[in-house]
C-alpha cells in the first residue's frame, strides 16, 4: 500500500519535470511573441498584444528596429520547397524502386549503399562550404536555383531510403502477378505498386518538404545574403529583436509538428533524426 | 523461388513469342538508368566536394601543397576543436542516459501519465534546430524564463542570474533536442522484448536495476550504438544551435569556426581543415553506423 504511494508520487514527480522540461522553452517562445513591454524581474509581462505578430504577417505597417516581414520570406520557402519536393521524389522514386526490385549487382549496389549513407553519417558544412565555392565559379551562389541544389541533395538520401523501404514492404509477388496475365513492367508499377506505396511515398514527399524549409546551413552558405528563406530570417531577427524572431519560429514550427504528426507513422525511427540539421 | 517464377515467366514469354531480345537487354539496363540521376546528383553535389574538403584542407593560401592549413588550425582552434568534442560527448552521453531511463520507464509503466509522456515527448523531434535556437535564447537567457523560476524558487539571486550562452546552455539545447530521438528508438527495442523475459526476470527475484542492466539494456546493444551514433554525429556538425546561441562568444565549436573562417576572412584553407577534423572526430562511429546499417540492410 505504501509503495504504490511512494510510487504515484515518483511518477507524478518525473511528470511535473517532463512537463516543464518540455513545455518551457516552448512557452518562452509564446509569450516573448506577444510581449509588448516585459521588464525584469515580473513574472508576466506588463503588456501584451499581437502588435508582432500583425507587423510580422505585413497587415500593419512597421516602423521598428530590426522588423521583419515573414510573407516574402514564407513564400520563398515555400516555393523553394515544392519545387525540391518535385525533383527530389522525381529523382528518387526510380532510384528507390530499382534499389529494393531491381536486381543489381552486389558490388555496384554496395558503392550506390555507402554513397547513400555518407552524408547521414559525415557532417554536411564542410561539404556545403565547397558547394559555395564550386556554385561562386557558375554563379549559382546567392541564387534560388543554387538554394533548390543545396535543398536537392540535403533531401534526396533520406528520400530515396524512405521510397526504396516502401517499395521493399510489397510483395514481388503482386507485381509479378499482373506481368503473368501480360501487363508490361511500367503498367504492373503504374497499376499495383504504386498505388499501393502511395502512403510511403506521400510521406516521404511532406519529409522532404519540411527538411526544405527547415534547412539551415546549407542556405546559409550558398544562399545568403540574397536568398532569405524563412529560417534565414529567423536568424537574422534572433540578433535584433526577440520579438519578431519568436514570431518567425512559431511560424517555422507549426508545419512541422502539423504535418509530422500526420506522417509519422509511415517513416522508421531512425529518418526523423535527419530533421532540421 | 522467385527466380525460379522468373524464369518461368521468361520461358512463357518465350513460348508466346513475345520479343524475347529487347525486353531483356532493356529489363538489363533498367536499373542503372533509374538510379542514374540520383547518383549523379550525389556524386556532383555532395561526394565531389566532400573529396575537395580533404583536398583544399592541404593547399596553402599561396597554392601550394603544404600543411599550413594544420598548423594555422591547432595553433588558433585547438581549444575549439576540444570544446567541440567535450560539449558532444557529454551532451550524447546525457541524453543517452537520460534516454535510456525514460524508455525504460515508458516500457515497464502502464499509468495514464505514462501514456501522456508517451505521446509528449516526440515533440523536440520535429522542430528543426533554429527554431530550438531561438528557443533556447529566449529561456535560458540572463533575464530568460528560466532565471525567472530559479529566482521565484529563492535558488538563485535574482540580482545575478546564471549565465547559460556557454557549455551548459549548448549542453541543454542538445539534450532537449535529440534526447526525445534516442527514446523513439530504444523505445521501439525495447518493446520488441517480450514482457514473459521481464515477467521470468521478476518470478526470480529480479529487481528493476537488474531488469535494466541485465535484460533491457544487453539486448537492445544494437539499437542503443545506433542512436548513440547518430546524435553523435549530428550534434558534432551541428551549426544552426551553437552559432546562434554562443557565435560571437570563445570558445566556440567548430562549426561556428569554419563559418567565420569563410566569412570573415574568405580562409577556405582553414575552414576545411577544420572540416576534415570534425570528419575525424566522427570516423569511428560514421564507420561503425555505415558498416551495420549496410549489414542490416538500409531499407527491409
Amino acid at each position: 500500500m505504501q509503495k504504490s504511494v511512494l510510487r504515484k508520487s515518483i511518477e507524478i514527480i518525473i511528470f511535473i519535470v517532463f512537463i516543464f522540461f518540455l513545455f518551457a522553452p516552448l512557452l518562452s517562445l509564446g509569450i516573448w511573441s506577444v510581449a509588448l513591454r516585459w521588464y525584469w524581474p515580473h513574472t508576466l509581462p506588463q503588456k501584451i498584444g499581437f502588435d508582432y505578430w500583425l507587423q510580422a504577417l505585413g497587415i500593419t505597417k512597421s516602423l521598428t528596429l530590426g522588423a521583419v516581414n515573414v510573407i516574402p520570406a514564407f513564400l520563398l520557402s515555400l516555393g523553394i520547397g515544392i519545387i525540391v519536393v518535385i525533383i527530389t521524389m522525381a529523382i528518387a522514386t526510380p532510384a528507390g524502386y530499382a534499389l529494393a526490385k531491381l536486381k543489381i549487382p552486389a558490388l555496384l549496389k554496395g558503392i550506390i549503399l555507402i554513397l547513400f549513407l555518407l552524408p547521414r553519417a559525415f557532417p554536411q558544412q564542410p561539404v556545403f562550404v565547397n558547394l559555395m565555392l564550386m556554385f561562386n565559379k557558375i554563379g549559382l551562389t546567392g541564387t534560388v536555383i543554387g538554394v533548390i541544389f543545396v535543398h536537392l541533395v540535403v533531401s534526396l538520401v533520406y528520400a530515396v531510403w524512405i521510397t526504396a523501404s516502401t517499395f521493399s514492404s510489397i510483395p514481388p509477388e503482386l507485381e509479378e502477378a499482373a506481368r503473368s496475365v501480360g501487363a508490361s513492367r511500367l503498367k504492373a508499377f503504374l497499376r499495383i505498386t504504386l498505388p499501393i506505396s502511395a502512403p510511403g511515398l506521400i510521406a516521404s514527399a511532406v519529409f522532404v518538404f519540411l527538411t526544405s524549409m527547415d534547412e539551415f546551413t546549407g542556405t546559409f552558405f550558398v544562399g545568403l545574403p540574397f536568398v532569405t528563406t524563412l529560417p534565414m530570417t529567423l536568424y537574422s531577427a534572433s540578433g535584433s529583436n526577440i520579438q519578431f524572431a519568436s514570431v518567425t519560429a512559431i511560424l517555422l514550427l507549426i508545419p512541422s509538428i502539423l504535418f509530422m504528426v500526420l506522417i509519422q507513422r509511415f517513416l522508421k525511427a531512425e529518418y526523423l533524426g535527419g530533421m532540421g540539421g | 523461388m522467385t527466380n525460379n517464377l522468373r524464369s518461368e515467366l521468361v520461358v512463357r514469354e518465350n513460348e508466346t513469342g513475345v520479343g524475347v531480345e529487347r525486353p531483356r537487354s532493356y529489363t538489363n539496363i533498367l536499373p542503372y538508368i533509374l538510379v542514374f540521376p540520383a547518383v549523379m546528383v550525389i556524386l556532383l553535389l555532395y561526394l565531389y566536394p566532400f573529396l575537395a574538403s580533404f583536398w583544399k584542407s592541404f593547399i596553402s593560401k599561396e597554392g601550394v601543397l603544404s600543411l599550413a592549413n594544420y598548423e594555422k588550425t591547432l595553433r588558433l582552434y585547438r581549444y575549439d576543436i576540444l570544446f567541440t568534442l567535450g560539449v558532444t560527448v557529454l551532451s550524447t552521453l546525457i541524453a543517452t542516459v537520460l534516454s535510456i531511463l525514460l524508455a525504460v520507464y515508458l516500457r515497464l509503466s502502464k499509468s495514464w501519465l505514462a501514456n501522456r509522456i508517451g505521446i509528449l515527448y516526440r515533440l523536440p523531434i520535429f522542430l528543426p534546430f533554429v527554431v530550438v535556437a531561438q528557443m533556447m535564447r529566449s529561456f535560458l537567457a540572463p533575464h530568460g524564463i528560466f532565471n525567472l523560476f530559479l529566482a521565484k524558487l529563492d535558488l538563485i539571486n535574482i540580482e545575478n542570474p546564471l549565465q547559460f550562452f556557454n557549455w551548459t546552455g549548448l549542453t541543454f539545447g542538445f539534450v532537449w533536442k535529440e534526447a526525445p530521438f534516442m527514446i523513439l528508438i530504444i523505445l521501439a527495442g525495447f518493446q520488441m522484448i517480450d514482457d514473459s523475459y521481464i515477467e521470468a526476470a521478476k518470478s526470480v527475484g529480479a529487481k528493476l536495476p537488474q531488469i535494466i542492466t541485465k535484460i533491457l539494456i544487453p539486448m537492445n546493444k544494437p539499437t542503443i550504438l545506433i542512436a548513440v551514433t547518430l546524435v553523435f554525429c549530428s550534434l558534432i556538425g551541428c551549426f544552426s544551435f551553437p552559432y546562434m546561441l554562443i557565435g560571437g562568444k570563445t570558445p566556440v565549436t567548430i562549426t561556428v569556426d569554419i563559418a567565420h573562417r569563410v566569412n570573415y576572412f574568405g580562409d577556405y584553407g582553414v575552414a576545411n581543415a577544420l572540416g576534415v577534423f570534425s570528419y575525424i572526430m566522427v570516423s569511428f562511429l560514421a564507420i561503425y553506423y555505415i558498416r551495420s546499417m549496410m549489414r542490416k540492410g538500409l531499407y527491409d
